[in-house]
């Protein structure tokens, strides 16, 4: 529904820190569902941990942040000219399992209460039909001046 | 709804979200000033009070709950329009 050059209109996250490949649903200010496929070759796997890659559970919540970004994507675009930086709040999240190369992140974000600047919103990260991690999200959208 | 189980709740769940206890939640006290509430935090607080009441609290009165008191206020109202 949205692939990656579409999503960079929104997103201002980059390489190597833009973490989720392909929105397969989008209902603005109301569901995302988003999808990051997980290989060998992301850098964090060097060091996180040798001999051992594990995908650190700080990028899993990284990744449920820039979904939820995508939430706000008609306003982004609306106002496109206006740059938007976007700053978590909190984050809440407990981890199921770990998640491990060749794994596809399925994640899904559904705004418990959302306002023009600020929302709380619930995710959930699933690899297949298992639970990987879920928690709750707050972030402000501030336009930049 | 008992003015007083009202507040009590509500102070309760503000001193969840900001992390405080309740006691230091006063009528009076300033959330921005006093408490060192964020707007973030606010946002917060509206969105336990909708939930534990089920009611629709709209954005614009966000800026009015800058208190207990004034929060206990808006919930009472839009809990009376629930109720009819």
């Amino acid at each position: 529904m949205y692939d990656i050059l579409q999503i960079q209109e929104i997103l201002p996250q980059r390489f190597p820190f833009l973490l989720i490949d392909r929105v397969i649903e989008l209902e603005p200010g109301k569901k995302v569902v988003a999808v990051k496929n997980v290989t060998i070759n992301e850098q964090f796997f060097s060091g996180h941990f040798p001999g051992k890659p594990v995908m650190p559970g700080v990028l899993i919540i990284e990744a449920m942040a820039q979904s939820s970004i995508m939430l706000f994507c008609e306003k982004a675009k609306e106002l496109h000219h206006t740059k938007y930086t976007y700053y978590l709040g909190s984050a809440k999240v407990r981890f199921r399992r770990p998640v491990t190369p060749g794994d596809q992140l399925k994640i899904t974000v559904i705004p418990r209460k959302m306002i023009s600047t600020l929302a709380i919103v619930e995710a959930k990260v699933e690899v297949g039909d298992n639970l990987v991690a879920e928690g709750e999200l707050s972030f402000a959208a501030k336009a930049e001046v | 709804m008992q003015p007083e189980v009202l507040e009590k709740e509500i102070r309760d769940i503000i001193a969840q979200v900001i992390e405080k206890d309740p006691q230091e939640v006063l009528p009076e006290a300033r959330f921005y000033e006093d408490l060192g509430v964020d707007s973030m935090m606010a946002l917060e607080i509206l969105a336990a009070i909708e939930k534990k009441y089920k009611i629709a609290i709209p954005e614009e009165k966000l800026a009015e709950l800058r208190t207990l008191k004034e929060t206990v206020g808006v919930a009472r109202q839009y809990l009376n329009e629930k109720e009819g």
